[in-house]
């Protein structure tokens, strides 16, 4: 499967990702320069976090192997795609009960503001599967690979 | 190799998907009562008209096509040890090389009074019973339903979305007793009171009387009250659906019993899910499911995650999770924080957390499980304690996926 590879080493903490993951989610339409970054539904699905000596961590869903999320899932809502190893989100049949949010051990996923779904990272389908967030590192110090999994 | 699942729950279905995944020449029958497969997590969503049948499924389309199980919609009467065999209801008997038994759990009505015998008196457990309850709040109004935990409250919410007069029944002196702490259950029983739900505390019910048709129209409390009632729900607790096991050579206590890996005293059946009565948590019984599975394809894998401390409720908007316990003992700091986004309290002993709840936000809960149930010290991490994340315990594997790193944590 094709996995977002995490150097974290050479990341500054810019969060360049994570606004490029609430542009390329936004639910209307425009530029990054009209994105409105207060606006609770413009939601990130990565977080870049800061730990003590100054460093950052960037936190981006795996697509586990195993995913907590998907065995937690009493909908059907999530799951682990076969072909792609990614783990899908059908908020249709999500019933917002968030025990996946209860089981994942990164907390990679939450709830949206609303209360009446999750946010979890989708690997831009939309956008042929290429990761925004990727495309915006200055650093690369992420970048897709194909792993084992 | 013929394997033989007994229900279609959590337990039954990840069982069956996953021994699908590992043996792809295997057959996989599926026997269940049900008439259609069903997440009962999702069961007061029915009865409130949020979802039809077809929305409480939690397989993907075509399951039982595309996985290659046989789905045999009867009950199973006994199992036959000796002859390597079930007996469904109907006589017939179906051979097995391995037997998964997940038949979950059926509702406890105790025996008080006439609840045991009444026609309007019925449990909350699987779909048939909230067809029941559908049908039946068609031409009832007062309802009364005995029990506040997590189903009660369940059945609750679905009726006062139905514009139902509710009045809820708990013996013990506040709702989610085992759920909640006092602090957070009174949030809810505001919210489900502002909407009309009658709550009875700390009483317990002593006497029903009934009335045209052997129906029970009013129930007395041992306060002396009484209750007006056309119809009631009993959420008095589940036991382990093991009756079909009686002079199967299956040991069983008040759950199925099994080893670390989830195989009876008799070799080649195992059990998984509700019916082992170590908890009732989906994900437990998915976990089960899949680790039983492995087994019955001659792996040897081991039932490890075994934590159950751990509840998850949203009524009304309102979330809230309660990992481990907040106990408040001496030796015990409990830390709480509060805006309007979230109500925070945490108890820690020995720099590792005992327990947790969040009301509001609940994102990172995830991360809590992780540290209580593996008891990480989370001391000197950071200032503020509700501000540790994953990052505290960051750490990258070959293959991308992320591992907890807190050894180093502790050794510092």
């Amino acid at each position: 499967m094709r996995r977002i590879m995490i150097d974290y080493e050479k990341c500054d903490g810019c969060k360049n990702c994570s606004i490029a993951c609430m542009q390329a989610h936004r639910e209307d339409e425009g530029t990054i320069y009209d994105l409105n970054l207060t606006d609770p539904r413009n939601e990130s699905r990565n977080q870049i976090l800061r730990v003590k000596d100054g460093t950052y961590r960037p936190l981006f869903c795996r697509h586990c192997k195993e995913p907590e999320c998907v065995m937690t899932c009493m909908s059907g809502a999530l799951r682990k795609d076969p072909e792609t190893g990614l783990v899908t989100y059908d908020e249709t049949r999500c019933a917002a009960c968030f025990m996946c949010v209860m089981h994942c051990p990164y907390g990679t996923i939450k709830p949206s503001h609303s209360l009446q779904k999750v946010i979890k990272c989708d690997f831009c389908a939309e956008d042929g599967y290429e990761p925004n967030c990727v495309k915006s590192c200055p650093k690369k110090a992420i970048h897709v690979e194909e792993v084992e999994a | 190799m013929r394997h033989v699942i007994i229900g279609s729950s959590a337990a039954g279905i990840s069982a069956a998907r996953e021994i699908r995944r590992l043996r792809e020449d295997a057959e996989i029958i599926m026997i269940s009562r049900d008439g259609h497969v069903h997440s009962r997590c999702m069961l007061h969503k029915y009865i409130s008209h949020e979802r039809d049948v077809k929305g409480l499924d939690f397989t993907e389309d075509n399951f039982f096509e595309t996985q290659r199980v046989e789905y045999i919609q009867n009950e199973v009467i006994s199992v036959q040890e000796k002859e390597k065999c079930v007996v469904l209801r109907t006589g017939e008997e179906i051979p097995y090389d391995r037997l998964l038994i997940a038949s979950g759990a059926q509702s406890f009505i105790p025996p008080v009074g006439d609840l045991r015998t009444a026609p309007n008196v019925c449990g909350m457990r699987d779909l048939s019973d909230a067809q029941t309850i559908d049908r039946m709040a068609e031409s009832a109004d007062n309802i009364l339903v005995i029990g506040a935990g997590l189903v009660g409250m369940d059945a609750a919410y679905g009726l006062l979305q139905r514009g139902k007069r509710v009045t809820v029944l708990e013996m013990s002196h506040r709702i989610l007793p085992v759920q909640l702490d006092a602090h957070s259950a009174e949030v809810y029983q505001r919210e489900f009171e502002s909407r009309g739900a009658i709550f009875y505390l700390g009483r317990r019910l002593e006497k029903t009387i009934c009335g045209v048709g052997g129906q029970i129209c009013r129930v007395v409390l041992d306060t002396g009250e009484n209750i007006d009632c056309d119809m009631i729900i009993v959420a008095a607790g589940v036991r382990p659906a093991i009756d079909f096991l009686d002079n199967s050579g299956v040991e069983a206590g008040r759950g199925v019993l099994v080893d670390a890996g989830l195989q009876t005293n008799v070799k080649d059946i195992y059990a998984a899910g509700d019916v082992i009565g170590h908890s009732a948590i989906w994900p437990n019984a998915v976990k089960q499911g899949i680790v039983a599975a492995r087994n019955m394809c001659g792996m040897s894998e081991k039932y490890t995650d075994t934590f159950n401390e751990k509840n998850m409720m949203n009524f009304f908007g309102i979330v809230t999770l309660y990992l481990g316990q907040i106990c408040t003992r001496r030796d015990e700091v409990v830390m709480t924080e509060e805006d309007r986004n979230v109500y925070r309290r945490i108890s820690i002993r020995d720099g590792k957390v005992t327990g947790i709840l969040l009301q509001g936000d609940i994102s990172n809960a995830g991360v809590w499980q992780y540290l209580i149930k593996n008891q990480i010290d989370i001391s000197n991490i950071k200032e503020n304690v509700f501000q540790i994340s994953y990052a505290d315990f960051f750490s990258v594997k070959a293959d991308g996926e992320y591992r907890w790193n807190y050894q180093r944590q502790a050794a510092e």
